[in-house]
């Protein structure tokens, strides 16, 4: 009984090692995916960006601000000249966190019956890095508190009144994580599903045999790419439709933006996944070796859409590579929308980024489905 | 159906001849195929006139589907040219495609949609539509005997059925000539047979019909035929002119209720000139002398000296198999 098991077993190891790329997507795929994803999330959390309005504008402030960057979570604070402008920069994204200091903290800091306060505002639309901002802030407020301790030993602990941060956090009220993950999620949905639904279009007929028909058939390249790449668009934008509707009003995320708008981009970044979808669909032998490379490309994709880690704490060239993935603007312009009414003002640079990486890929890919079909 | 009489075409050399004056619907000059320094095709040089059934005939891996491939555009030749109806494929390929059917070696039409469905497909993606497409869709049906099944799925069809249903939408659009690479195989022999009946139908009506095969009684049903063989044409011609041509000797036939025991004889003690060629067929032993000698009075010595029974020792016509083998080896 045994050696029968035993041939089986020799003949599934042949099968494995005639399908070369599947052994390799096992291991090399899932190794590599845990080492980038691990790379990028391992690290610390820092170079967030950092705003800070300084009323105070005294050498404890100044202190307290030295102390903030120090910790190594933030990048170099800019200074702000007043709050409309902090609250632009938040309202657009551009930085983690704003700290707004009253022109009486250092005052209160030295009364030993004042609670000196200092304010903080928080990204909330990206949760994960609001909240390390967070806990960074909150350890110097720690810091500082215990230093007084330190300074005014005669005074009982009890008289002491203790450092009181006020928090306001923006955008996230509860700076809950379904809203940082579910909009990311619905992203990555549309592009796995257009690009899957587009990998198969090719790889299918090839692995059925039909392909050789179809293409006697007085189609032209463009036809079949066309035909082809029509029920993708409807299936995913539908999906798409179905997907949002979904996390409104089954998850509460809201659409703060502009729907229309969001609408539009949502067809442009499907329309280059499917570009990308139809190059596998043609240099794959089969409907399952298409699978496997969707899920190399969706997997490497995903790491760059800040899903697990912010992009801005991932190594400097990564961060740079982040641009050329059409998932990461479309990811900006989905937060944006959603969860910061952001417009084509605050948007614009991820569109062109999409449109051109479009233009790019889809120019690519076109030409290389067209030479590899005739 | 019409049921054809005269299947021995092959005996007739001038039935449906065409006279050269004809303007050939295929024709290539040189064409051959390269795959890195394997050569699947060496030099191919044929002429195919309208309204005939022509044979392609070869061993698998002979270069047959490769040659198709080539004719129809889908392959770039390495070396050569080959125009259809009049029309060079590699210069304008697509001006062919109307007006050419093809059925592919592996089923082609999809398996999970109904034979409608596919018949509708195949229609409309050679540009028929609403009435014309009907039409023929209904002539397709009556042809293939699947009136009345056309909203069963393809795939529940069985072999014989699926292979008039490709020919069908193969040539829904009424091309000038169908291109058959292997369309009985794995067939049974009375489908294959009702199969060609279609085919000789489709050349009655002028369409050219190219046909490959390794079928060897399919083969004298052609009106004309080539050889192939490692990517070479061997001989080109009527089953006829081929048999001619192609056999040095004649066929003997000894018929013998032990003829494995002729067989064995034979091959120990003929020691005349060459080993002869021989090959058992259930009661008989075909031989392929290797001259036009008349080698009946030795064969029936050697038999009698070791006490073989047989009945009969006689010349009879070559079959294209007999051909075959002889030139292949």
């Amino acid at each position: 009984m045994s050696s029968r098991i035993w041939s089986l077993v020799k003949k599934e190891f042949i099968h494995l090692v005639n399908d070369w790329w599947l052994p390799l997507f096992m291991l090399l795929g899932g190794a590599t995916e845990l080492l980038l994803v691990g790379w990028a999330t391992s690290r610390p959390i820092t170079n967030l960006p950092l705003v800070v309005l300084d009323q105070d504008r005294s050498s404890a402030s100044r202190a307290f601000i030295a102390q903030v960057e120090n910790t190594g979570t933030f990048r170099t604070a800019e200074e702000a000249s007043d709050l409309d402008e902090i609250h632009d920069e938040l309202r657009r994204g551009d930085v983690t966190a704003a700290i707004v200091i009253p022109p009486d903290y250092a005052d209160k800091l030295l009364d030993s019956q004042a609670q000196p306060e200092v304010a903080v505002l928080l990204n909330g639309a990206e949760s994960i890095p609001a909240t390390a901002g967070l806990r960074a802030i909150e350890g110097v407020v720690r810091a500082v508190g215990d230093e007084l301790l330190l300074e005014t030993l005669s005074v009982p602990e009890e008289e002491l009144s203790g450092f009181v941060p006020r928090l306001r956090v923006w955008f996230n009220e509860s700076l809950s994580e379904a809203l940082y993950t579910t909009p990311a999620e619905l992203g990555l949905m549309l592009e796995f599903t257009v690009l899957l639904f587009a990998a198969l279009a090719f790889s299918r007929e090839r692995e059925l045999g039909t392909l050789e028909q179809l293409l006697v058939m007085p189609f032209s390249s463009m036809e079949l790419i066309i035909g082809k790449s029509i029920p993708v668009v409807i299936i995913g934008f539908t999906d798409f439709l179905l997907m949002l509707g979904m996390v409104h009003f089954v998850f509460g995320v809201p659409v703060r933006g502009s729907l229309p708008l969001l609408l539009v981009l949502a067809l442009i970044y499907l329309l280059v996944e499917l570009c990308k979808g139809l190059v596998i669909s043609v240099m794959s032998r089969s409907q399952h070796q298409a699978f496997l490379l969707v899920m190399m490309v969706g997997m490497a994709d995903f790491m760059f859409t800040g899903y697990a880690a912010p992009v801005e704490s991932m190594p400097q060239l990564l961060q740079a590579a982040a641009n050329l993935v059409p998932a990461h603007h479309w990811m900006e312009i989905l937060r944006g929308i959603l969860l910061k009414a952001s417009g084509i003002e605050v948007l614009w640079p991820h569109i062109m980024a999409l449109v051109a990486l479009g233009l790019l890929v889809g120019g690519f890919s076109i030409r290389y489905v067209r030479r590899a079909l005739d | 159906m019409l049921k054809r009489n005269n299947r021995t075409t092959s005996n007739h050399d001038n039935q449906n001849q065409p006279d050269s004056g004809k303007i050939a619907v295929v024709s290539t000059r040189g064409l051959g195929k390269n795959f890195g320094d394997f050569s699947a095709v060496r030099s191919l040089t044929l002429d195919i006139y309208p309204g005939e059934i022509f044979g392609f005939l070869g061993p698998n891996g002979a270069g047959k589907t490769t040659s198709i491939r080539m004719i129809l555009g889908l392959l770039r030749p390495s070396t050569g040219s080959a125009s259809v109806l009049g029309i060079d494929v590699q210069k304008n390929p697509e001006a062919i495609r109307p007006r050419v059917g093809y059925m592919a070696q592996r089923f082609s039409l999809y398996n999970d949609l109904t034979v409608l469905q596919n018949l509708q497909f195949y229609g409309a993606a050679y540009g028929l539509e609403n009435d014309r497409l009907a039409e023929r869709i209904n002539s397709a049906l009556e042809m293939a005997g699947l009136r009345g099944r056309e909203r069963r799925k393809t795939a529940a069809l069985a072999g014989g059925w699926r292979q008039r249903l490709a020919l069908g939408a193969a040539i829904l659009h009424q091309p000038e000539i169908v291109f058959l690479d292997e369309p009985t195989a794995g067939v049974d022999p009375v489908s294959r047979r009702e199969f060609w009946d279609l085919l000789y139908e489709l050349a009655a009506g002028g369409v050219s019909v190219f046909v490959t095969t390794h079928y060897m009684d399919e083969a004298e049903h052609c009106h004309r035929l080539a050889f192939i063989q490692r990517g070479e044409v061997i001989a080109q011609g009527s089953p006829g002119e081929i048999k001619r041509q192609a056999v040095d000797g004649r066929v003997l036939e000894v018929v013998s209720e032990n003829a494995g025991n002729v067989l064995k004889v034979l091959e120990q003690l003929w020691e005349e000139g060459e080993s002869l060629e021989m090959d058992l067929y259930g009661a008989s032993v075909r031989i392929v002398t290797p001259d036009q000698r008349d080698y009946r009075k030795q064969v029936r010595t050697i038999l009698k000296k070791s006490g073989v029974v047989f009945s009969s020792v006689e010349y009879v016509e070559p079959t294209l198999e007999d051909v075959f083998i002889a030139s292949m080896r």
